[in-house]
């Protein structure tokens, strides 16, 4: 399938409820909103075959974050939504692709996005003693430095 | 009829992060019902660097040798897909000469790891023999590396708009004579794969999964193609000259630890012939176009066939010298759903508590790769992330 064809019949599934298309050889990028995320994800996984799920970034916006999983195998489809950072609830894929659980455990540490309809949002790669409520890769969370460590100092 | 005692039939068996039997700071939690293991979790987070929010706080260049310490036996793969990305930012053609000698190095990569991945794995099973042969000639690949880049871990040798090192042509002889070592020792290698009883019963059966089971979890690389499901970033996604250098897709059916000793093997006869085919028809030019500091504001997605399989990374740039978002997604990770599926019984198939190790190394795991990304201050309930000046003061 050329990427022509899955812009053309997302855009025939679904009509303005998918924006923003940019495509680069064999890269599609679109954007659609967070109540429409799941059925889109679900249109590529089980009409156009897109099983493989490559990766899910998430992106601190400063409003707003953007969740996006990489889907397909040849060419690369990334679904991007936004959700509000005050509140990050956006739906959960797991039963679409399962394997998608440990992206979104990964993108919940990282970024603080809650996925409704997964049920094992635990700790993934940050240690289970880090804070509640401190995600790294967002924007406030600031980087302090190492204080040299020199002998006689307190 | 049920059996009233005082025993309880399921009990949790922690494994790792710390393990005779782990080469990585894993932790396993089983349960088992006797022998047989019947449930299975995962905790990769013992070795989490905060990769991917240092790269936030790096500039470009600097980035190139940061996504090169994501993994000492992937380098070469994470620097590839790092530069490929950056110059899908800027939209450059990087001369053809430099996308060979990626390849090469790529591939030599490649062969050193499956390598070194038999090594493991027949240590894994306890035939030491093998593992101390696999390595002696695992040498001759790893002097390659450090004739041609320099370096024979970390090598270096990709930067942004090509390579920084070019090959010296009486380079090429050697390798050519490297490569029918690798070629002859390897054949001796899958002959005895095939034949040695103890191979066979460590592994063959062991760490089923079923090709249906393999799409649907999402599987990558050499867990992949041993589950007959033909699929290769190099073949369906062509980067650098992969379009050009031919080779084929190793697929074995077997389902289990023994297909994937197979198909890394076959793989490394695949990598020699594209090294050769490399070396034959590298072209002459320059192997590096010069590109200023800053991006182009973007966002680029870059994938390339790791050693352990599909590796992706992810750009965003705002136009400023430090990126704004850098995500990398490594084959292991990808995998963890699979090996969870291959530690669970089920019907026929069962798991011993013995097996777990050779089911775990099957999928050639990675755990620095998998776990990316923070050190924490409680107290100020901050992130820190070492940097280089920092660094320079501790040393003083």
């Amino acid at each position: 399938m050329r990427e022509e064809d899955v812009v053309l019949k997302l855009k025939e599934a679904f009509g303005d409820k998918v924006s923003d298309f940019k495509t680069a050889p064999r890269r599609i990028f679109f954007y659609t909103p967070p109540e429409h995320y799941k059925e889109v994800v679900k249109f590529l996984v089980e009409k156009l075959g897109f099983v493989h799920l490559q990766a899910m970034t998430s992106i601190d916006l400063g409003k707003d974050l953007e969740v996006m999983p990489h889907l397909g195998r040849g060419l690369t489809v990334s679904v991007r939504t936004r959700v509000p950072k005050d509140k990050p609830v956006v739906d959960s894929i797991v039963d679409v692709i399962p394997s998608a659980s440990f992206h979104e455990r990964e993108v919940h540490d990282m970024l603080g996005v809650e996925f409704k309809g997964n049920l094992n949002l635990k700790r993934i790669l940050l240690p289970e003693d880090w804070p509640e409520g401190v995600h790294p890769l967002r924007r406030e969370s600031q980087i302090t430095f190492p204080k040299p460590i020199r002998g006689g100092e307190k | 009829m049920s059996v009233n005692s005082s025993y309880e039939r399921f009990f949790d068996v922690p494994i790792g992060p710390q393990h005779p039997a782990l080469k990585e700071p894993l932790f396993l939690k089983l349960v088992v019902e006797g022998e047989h293991v019947v449930a299975a979790d995962v905790d990769v987070s013992y070795t989490h660097r905060g990769v991917e929010k240092a790269m936030q706080e790096r500039n470009y260049i600097q980035n190139i040798y940061l996504a090169e310490r994501i993994c000492g036996i992937c380098n070469v793969a994470h620097t590839l897909c790092y530069c490929q990305n950056v110059e899908g930012l800027y939209d450059v053609e990087v001369p053809s000469r430099a996308l060979y000698i990626r390849v090469l190095v790529e591939e030599l990569a490649r062969i050193h790891s499956h390598l070194l991945w038999l090594g493991v794995a027949a240590h894994e099973i306890g035939f030491d023999t093998l593992f101390m042969y696999v390595w002696r000639d695992r040498e001759r690949v790893m002097d390659l590396i450090e004739e041609i880049t320099g370096n024979r871990v970390t090598s270096a040798i990709n930067t942004i708009g090509g390579v920084r090192r070019d090959i010296r042509p009486e380079t090429f002889d050697r390798c050519l004579k490297a490569m029918d070592y690798v070629e002859e020792r390897t054949k001796y290698y899958k002959k005895v794969c095939k034949t040695d009883p103890t191979i066979a019963a460590r592994c063959a059966g062991v760490g089923i999964l079923k090709p249906n089971d393999a799409v649907r979890l999402c599987a990558v690389g050499p867990t992949l193609r041993a589950s007959n499901v033909k699929y290769d970033v190099r073949a369906d996604d062509p980067y650098a000259v992969h379009d050009e250098v031919p080779f084929n897709v190793v697929v074995y059916d077997t389902n289990d630890a023994f297909g994937r000793i197979l198909v890394r093997i076959d793989e490394i006869f695949e990598s020699i012939n594209m090294v050769r085919y490399c070396v034959k028809h590298m072209p002459t030019g320059p192997v590096r176009v010069r590109l200023r500091l800053n991006p182009p504001a973007g966002e680029h997605v870059s994938r390339v066939e790791a050693p352990r399989g599909e590796l992706i990374h992810y750009v965003k740039s705002n136009g400023s010298e430090k990126p704004e978002r850098y995500k990398v997604r490594t084959p292991t990770f990808e995998n963890l759903p699979a090996l969870c599926e291959m530690l669970t019984s089920k019907g026929n198939y069962v798991v011993n508590i013995a097996d777990v190790p050779v089911v775990f190394a099957s999928i050639d795991p990675c755990l620095s790769c998998t776990s990316r990304v923070a050190v924490l201050d409680s107290e100020k309930e901050t992130v820190w992330i070492g940097r280089l000046e920092g660094l320079k003061r501790l040393k003083r």
